[in-house]
């Protein structure tokens, strides 16, 4: 367990950034009330396994009593570097980015499902989308009872959506709480 | 050279013959005649040597025959003088006065606590008291003390005082020359003569770590400097990786939050011209104009021209390629 050099702080806030927009500064500056401490603490970013960790610093205090051979998880996960140094976000940070997300895309009930499996947003399934999207922008995909279901990037932009034939996709997927059936022991 | 050789002793196990009864026949009187005579008995007591030798029973190899030689008959003068007895330690006088005397104590002991025989000393030993998970008050224990701290304090002072008297019997073993060589050595090292600290001893890895470091503070990095035979290249290039400590105490200034802080606003700025949204801006002002001229229709001039400013703007902006897209 480390903390973030400036690179991987670079790359893991890029990629946030890109879901939450100006949102990320409450994402780092969340104040935390874990602990025995009567202040508020921080959360920050660790780096455990190529696993980066969202975790409260008074967690961070605790956890550093356990060897780092022994050490499997801490606080939330929200995604791993890849070997060529990329970082991919997982399903573990979907409701943080719910919560400060900026481009949001509501799902009708009848293609719920079908998103569930892993496939792509088509338009015929879309039920409501925030504006001003534009292609290449990371997307929480949400039920219609607003609950968030996963997230992918903007394939259409919100203007090009209106005039899309159904089949069209209009978010490709990325991520669902699907993957807690499907890739339960990879997560 | 039958009669000589019975005459000759020889020790194979030094590899060693000599002639108990030989005399001078007439004293040489040169030098060089004595000489002479000196090689020829020379090469007869060598070559009784080489005889004994091929007697022995040998075994064949690459290299030729192989013998086991016996074992050294003659005792030869030792070349060091004895060594000087070790004075008494301290204790050792003390114990001769009052008639303390040594007794072997068995290297097992009952160990009570789990009631088996176990070794007296060292590892997983009998009636440890470290081991003893549970300390039981006692009337005279002093209030917010504790116990096990003070076992291991006390262990602690011990191991020093016995180590301090090691020293001092060691220094008068080392004035009277008591000590063997190696001993002596290690001696010098301790603060027996009088320095309070032993010298400081740099190891081979750090000796290489400054010579690495001198060898490349040149103009040039080292680069076109000629190698001393036998030196190695500098074994750390560049320096290590840093990173920040994972937790940081209170009472600084987290270091991790200036680096996030700097990340952070610097991707907001780099981002800060999307804040604002041609396109939106552009459709919010047409919105509005729309609806002013809706609620007054009964203007003629005044409203043509900022109507006439309105198209041109999205022409220029977003909105053509919109237009295009359509």
């Amino acid at each position: 367990m480390r903390p973030l050099d400036e690179t991987e702080t670079t790359t893991v806030f890029e990629k946030l950034f890109k879901f939450t927009g100006n949102n990320l500064k409450n994402i780092v500056e969340n104040p935390s009330h874990e602990g025995p401490d009567p202040g508020p603490g921080r959360y920050c970013f660790r780096l455990h396994k190529n696993k980066v960790y969202y975790v409260s610093e008074s967690l961070v205090k605790r956890a550093t009593n356990i060897a780092r051979t022994q050490l499997v998880s801490l606080g939330t996960c929200i995604g791993r570097f890849t070997h060529g140094g990329k970082f991919h976000l997982t399903v573990q940070c979907l409701s943080l980015l719910a919560s400060n997300a900026k481009h949001k895309v509501w799902l009708k009930p009848t293609s719920e499902m079908s998103f569930l499996y892993g496939n792509h947003v088509l338009k015929g399934g879309l039920g409501r989308i925030t504006e001003n999207i534009v292609p290449g922008d990371g997307v929480v995909v949400f039920s219609m009872s607003d609950v968030p279901l996963g997230f992918g990037i903007a394939a259409k932009s919100t203007q090009d959506c209106r005039k899309l034939d159904p089949n069209g996709i209009v978010v490709l997927h990325q991520t669902d709480i699907g993957e807690y059936l499907r890739m339960e022991d990879e997560l | 050279m039958e009669t000589p050789q019975q005459q000759i002793q020889v020790d194979l196990g030094n590899l060693m013959a000599f002639d108990p009864h030989h005399s001078f026949p007439s004293i040489p009187s040169s030098r060089e005649e004595l000489v002479k005579e000196c090689i020829t008995k020379g090469t007869e007591l060598v070559q009784a040597i080489a005889n004994s030798l091929f007697n022995l029973p040998s075994t064949e190899d690459i290299d030729g025959p192989i013998v086991q030689l016996p074992r050294p008959e003659t005792k030869l003068p030792r070349q060091k003088h004895l060594p000087v007895p070790k004075p008494p330690t301290k204790w050792e006088t003390f114990a001769k006065t009052k008639g303390i005397k040594n007794r072997k104590r068995d290297k097992i002991a009952y160990d009570e606590p789990t009631e088996t025989w176990k070794r007296r000393f060292g590892y997983d030993r009998a009636n440890d008291e470290n081991s003893v998970p549970i300390i039981e008050a006692k009337e005279n224990d002093v209030p917010g003390e504790d116990p096990f701290a003070k076992r291991r304090e006390d262990k602690k002072k011990r191991v020093e005082k016995q180590d301090k008297n090691r020293l001092q019997n060691l220094k008068q073993a080392a004035k009277i020359g008591a000590l063997p060589s190696h001993v002596q050595l290690a001696a010098t090292r301790l603060p027996i003569t009088g320095t309070q600290s032993a010298a400081k001893k740099f190891s081979k890895d750090e000796l290489g770590n400054v010579a690495g470091i001198a060898a490349t503070a040149t103009a040039s990095g080292g680069k076109f400097d000629k190698k001393l035979p036998g030196e190695k290249p500098p074994k750390h290039k560049g320096k290590f990786r840093k990173f920040l400590p994972v937790v940081e105490g209170k009472g600084k200034q987290s270091q991790e939050k200036e680096q996030t802080d700097k990340v952070l606003n610097k991707l907001i700025s780099k981002n800060s011209h999307e804040i604002f949204n041609v396109d939106k801006a552009v459709n919010m002002y047409n919105v509005r104009k729309d609806k002013k001229r809706k609620n007054k229709p009964g203007m003629s001039s005044s409203t043509l021209k900022p109507k006439k400013n309105i198209q041109k703007k999205p022409l220029k902006k977003g909105s053509s390629s919109k237009e295009k897209g359509k």
